[in-house]
This record gives structure tokens, C-alpha cells and sequence, in this order.
């Protein structure tokens, strides 16, 4: 059944199947930003932190005396749980065959970020609790997640942009959450300044780390 | 935040009043009324909507599970904390245990959920029944697979009796509401007693003495909530022993079967107890 040049394509029934490899409204590009082992750093960065903000929200669902917190924070326990989950299965096929080699913070600054955060324990402190994930690291996986998942090939490293939306999908989501609750929260001028004090302190931190996999988490360094 | 956190120190609002398994056992009040029971009811104790305080003990009964649905989920959360990833020596447990904690911990989240609503639905407040913080003390353990045994094994497994006996308590007091909920609770807590089940195995393979003391400690949790004969197979009971559920959540029959004797034991214990009291009264 080979293709008749001379025959109209328009009344040819044998060369309708042929068609371009890429439809019209696919644009994908291959080009990426990142090689296999950078990906694999990037990843291993985002399982790193994923745990340790499960583990931090698992930790803190027994300190919070609001019982409507209590229960987001278990919800959003597994939500980053099944992150650290997709990027621990992502890893091997990045040629990682051991995960936990690349299972490591950005840099010292990353490890003192989630030291400080997950420092507040009183039952009083729901606060500085939500203030840290909410307000200083999900932001921050926004943004990081968002920069990878535009900079990467669309083709060649397609199963982990498919990953990054997923866990994009549910940063949104606890993000919102998590704002809502500090509003419900936050209700006089000592509220707000424990809440903006608590994430300055934890942003000068994070500034110094440069974000989730460190300098270059939303773009090339200057 | 602290590697492991007592049950002392348990966030709860103002409504909530704890107690724990030792006041508990001080109550002289039987929790099952023999008394009543020989008098109305013939031998069966069950709780069913025919029973002459039916609601009052299935509001009370709701609550309960309310308070163990935050303890399971404070649990499962410290539980997805407490522990190091590693392979399951030395403090640690593996990667995928961990996940599965935080996933129970959602699972726990939606059965406090469920539970405030069905609280809410039969009439009861939040507070207006004592805590019995005993669910966490057993989540307290330094050694995960203690945990496991305690918890998910005992405890989850007891949660299993009673969500099949309030999935028939609804279901013969014509409360689809109250048998939807439980049915799909029961499912959730099926899962995570398998998971128990599976983990302590996986944990413990070359480990036998560990194991053996976390199933000497699962044995312990049993027998706190046969106390009183409250839980078992006997129709003086007030709440069943699901065996068939038990089943499927990686109990053997021997397992049940030990079940069944304590709590059977338990209950003549109770018996004993209270014909002595009535006996020494009458004098
Ligand atoms: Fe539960
Ligand atoms: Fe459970």
C-alpha cells in the first residue's frame, strides 16, 4: 500500500492516514533546560523536602488544639507524602538505582530552614506552625515546581512534568487552605506581628538556601 | 518540635474533658449492665436499637469513636514523624511505612470527619462524653513496631468490631446515614489493620524476639478492651467480634480465637465481680 505521489490526496482514501507526526495544535519542543542528572538532583531536592513537611505536619497534628487544623493537617500529611512517593519512584528511572543517595536538602541553609520551621511545638503556637509551611516553603514549591515544569523538555522529561502538575495541583490547594485557616486565625495587631515576624525569620533563611534545590530554584543565577 | 510526644500533652479545645485507661478501671459502673440484662433483655446485651437506653448508648458509643478517631489520627501522624526512613533497625522504619502512616493519618482525618457529623446528626456534643486517651498512650511506643501491634493491630482491630456493630445498628434502626458512614469506615479500618498486620510481619522476619514482645503487647491492648466483657462473642456483649472482617485484615483464626477467650474470661470476670458486690450488699 504505498503512497500514489500522482493522485489527488483529496479523493485518495489510501493516503488518508498519513499525517504529520505532530498535529497542528501540539507544540511541544524538545528542547529542556536540564540534563538527566540535574533533573535528578532537582528531584532528589523535592523528595527531600516533601518528607521532611509530611513528617513536620504528621508531627504537629497531636500540638494543635484546633480541631478543624488537626484534621487539614493530617489531610495534608499524605497529600506531601504522595509527593515524596512520585519523586522516590522518579528517581530510578533518572538512573538514581538508590534513591537515598540523592534524597538530601539543597544545602546547609535548606537543612536550617526546616530545622526553624518545624521548631514551633506549644499548643499556642498554631500560628508560627501555618506561617512556615503556608506562608514561607508551599510558596516556595510553587515556585519551584512551576519554573521546572516550564523549563524542562516537553518530550523527553514529560513523566516528570506530568508529576510536578499533580503535585502542583495540590500545593494550590493547601496553599489556599492553609491561608485560609492563618486569616481565621490572625485576628489582633499581636497576631499579625507574630505571624510576619515568624515568616521574616524563616524567609531570611530560605533567601539564604535560594529555594527548594537551592540557587537557580526559578532560574539561571545571575 | 520533640522526637516523641506524651499523651499528657495532647492539643484539645476547652470542650474536652480526658480521662485514661486507669481511672477508667476504677469505674466500679460495669460496662456491661448485667443486672439490667437479666432483667429486660434475656441474655442478649447487644447493643441494638431494641435496647430500652439504645440511643443514649449508641450517642455514647459515637462519641467514643469520635476521641479514638483523633487519637488514631495523632497517632498515625506521630507515627510518619517519630521514625527515621531506613531499613527498620535502630529507631528507623522503611520508606514505604511511613507513607502508609500518612496515609492512615488522612484516612483518620475523614473518620473524624465522619464522626463529628454522625455526632452531630444523633444529637450529641462534642465533649459531653469523657476521652479515654488510652488509644494513644499505645502510639507512644519507642519501638515502631509496638506501634504497630498496639494500634493498628489492637485497637484498629476492636475499631472493626465496633463499626460492624453500629453498620448493623443502623441498619436495624432504619439509619441509612449511620450504616453508610460506618461501611465505609469499616473498609478504611480493614486497610489499616492489614497494614498493621503486614508491616509487623515484614518488620520482625528476622527479628523473632521483637516480634514476639510486640504481639505480647498486642495481647496486652486486647485484653484492656476485653475489660468488662464489653467487647466479645457472647450476646451479653455489647459489641461483636467481626471475625470474618478480622480476617480479611490478616488476623488467623487463632488470633480470634485468643481474642475471644480473653474477652470471654473477661467477662466472667465482671460476672464474678458483680455477684460478690450484690452478695455483700445484700448483707
Ligand atoms: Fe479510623
Ligand atoms: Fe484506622
Amino acid at each position: 500500500m504505498g503512497a500514489d505521489t500522482t493522485t489527488d490526496t483529496a479523493t485518495d482514501t489510501s493516503r488518508s492516514h498519513v499525517r504529520a507526526p505532530f498535529a497542528p495544535w501540539d507544540r511541544r519542543d524538545l528542547p529542556g533546560s536540564f540534563d538527566v542528572a540535574e533533573t535528578a538532583r532537582r528531584v532528589g531536592n523535592y523528595k527531600w523536602t516533601e518528607m521532611k513537611l509530611f513528617e513536620a505536619l504528621g508531627g504537629w497534628v497531636a500540638t494543635v488544639p484546633e480541631l478543624d487544623i488537626k484534621m487539614r493537617l493530617g489531610t495534608h500529611c499524605y497529600r506531601h507524602a504522595w509527593h515524596a512517593e512520585l519523586w522516590h519512584k522518579r528517581l530510578p528511572e533518572l538512573r538514581e538505582m538508590k534513591p537515598e543517595r540523592l534524597t538530601a536538602p539543597a544545602n546547609d541553609a535548606m537543612e536550617r530552614f526546616v530545622a526553624a520551621m518545624t521548631e514551633p511545638e506549644d499548643s499556642g503556637l498554631t500560628i508560627e506552625k501555618l506561617v512556615g509551611v503556608y506562608r514561607v516553603l508551599i510558596p516556595r514549591f510553587i515556585a519551584a515546581y512551576t519554573y521546572h515544569m516550564n523549563n524542562t523538555s516537553e518530550i523527553t522529561d514529560a513523566p516528570t512534568i506530568r508529576s510536578l502538575k499533580f503535585a502542583l495541583q495540590d500545593e494550590f490547594d493547601d496553599w489556599r487552605d492553609g491561608e485560609l485557616m492563618l486569616q481565621s486565625l490572625i485576628k489582633t495587631p499581636d497576631d499579625v506581628r507574630r505571624a510576619t515576624e515568624h515568616q521574616a525569620a524563616l524567609e531570611d533563611i530560605m533567601v539564604e538556601a535560594g529555594g527548594i534545590t537551592g540557587p537557580g530554584s526559578i532560574g539561571p543565577v545571575q | 518540635m520533640r522526637q516523641f510526644f506524651p499523651v499528657e500533652d495532647l492539643a484539645r479545645d476547652d470542650r474536652f474533658v480526658q480521662t485514661n485507661m486507669a481511672e477508667r478501671m476504677s469505674d466500679t459502673r460495669s460496662a456491661v449492665d448485667l443486672q439490667r440484662t437479666a432483667k429486660s433483655r434475656g441474655a442478649s446485651n447487644r447493643l441494638t436499637p431494641d435496647r430500652h437506653d439504645a440511643s443514649d448508648a449508641a450517642r455514647s458509643l459515637m462519641h467514643g469513636i469520635m476521641v479514638g478517631e483523633i487519637q488514631a489520627l495523632e497517632g498515625a501522624g506521630r507515627t510518619a514523624h517519630d521514625f527515621d526512613a531506613g531499613d527498620g533497625s535502630e529507631g528507623t522504619i522503611p520508606f514505604e511505612l511511613k507513607l502508609d502512616m500518612a496515609r492512615q493519618a488522612w484516612d483518620e482525618a475523614r473518620h473524624v470527619e465522619i464522626s463529628v457529623k454522625l455526632s452531630d446528626w444523633m444529637g450529641t456534643e462534642i465533649g459531653q462524653f469523657q476521652e479515654n486517651t488510652v488509644l494513644f498512650e499505645a502510639a507512644c511506643s519507642n519501638d515502631p513496631v509496638l506501634r504497630l501491634a498496639g494500634v493498628n493491630r489492637a485497637l484498629e482491630g476492636l475499631a472493626i468490631d465496633v463499626f460492624t456493630q453500629m453498620k448493623e445498628f443502623g441498619q436495624l434502626a432504619d439509619d441509612p446515614f449511620l450504616e453508610f458512614c460506618e461501611d465505609w469506615m469499616l473498609a478504611d479500618e480493614v486497610t489499616h489493620v492489614k497494614m498493621g498486620s503486614d508491616w509487623l510481619r515484614r518488620v520482625t522476619e528476622n527479628d523473632p524476639d521483637r516480634r514476639a514482645k510486640a504481639l505480647d503487647f498486642q495481647r496486652v491492648v486486647d485484653k484492656l478492651f476485653s475489660f468488662g466483657g464489653a467487647r466479645g462473642e457472647s450476646e451479653e456483649s455489647p459489641i461483636g467480634l467481626a471475625r470474618r472482617f478480622r480476617e480479611l485484615a490478616g488476623f488467623t483464626d487463632d488470633e480470634v480465637d485468643t481474642i475471644a477467650g480473653m474477652d470471654h474470661d473477661a467477662l466472667e470476670e465482671r460476672k464474678e465481680v458483680v455477684r460478690l458486690a450484690r452478695e455483700t450488699a445484700d448483707v
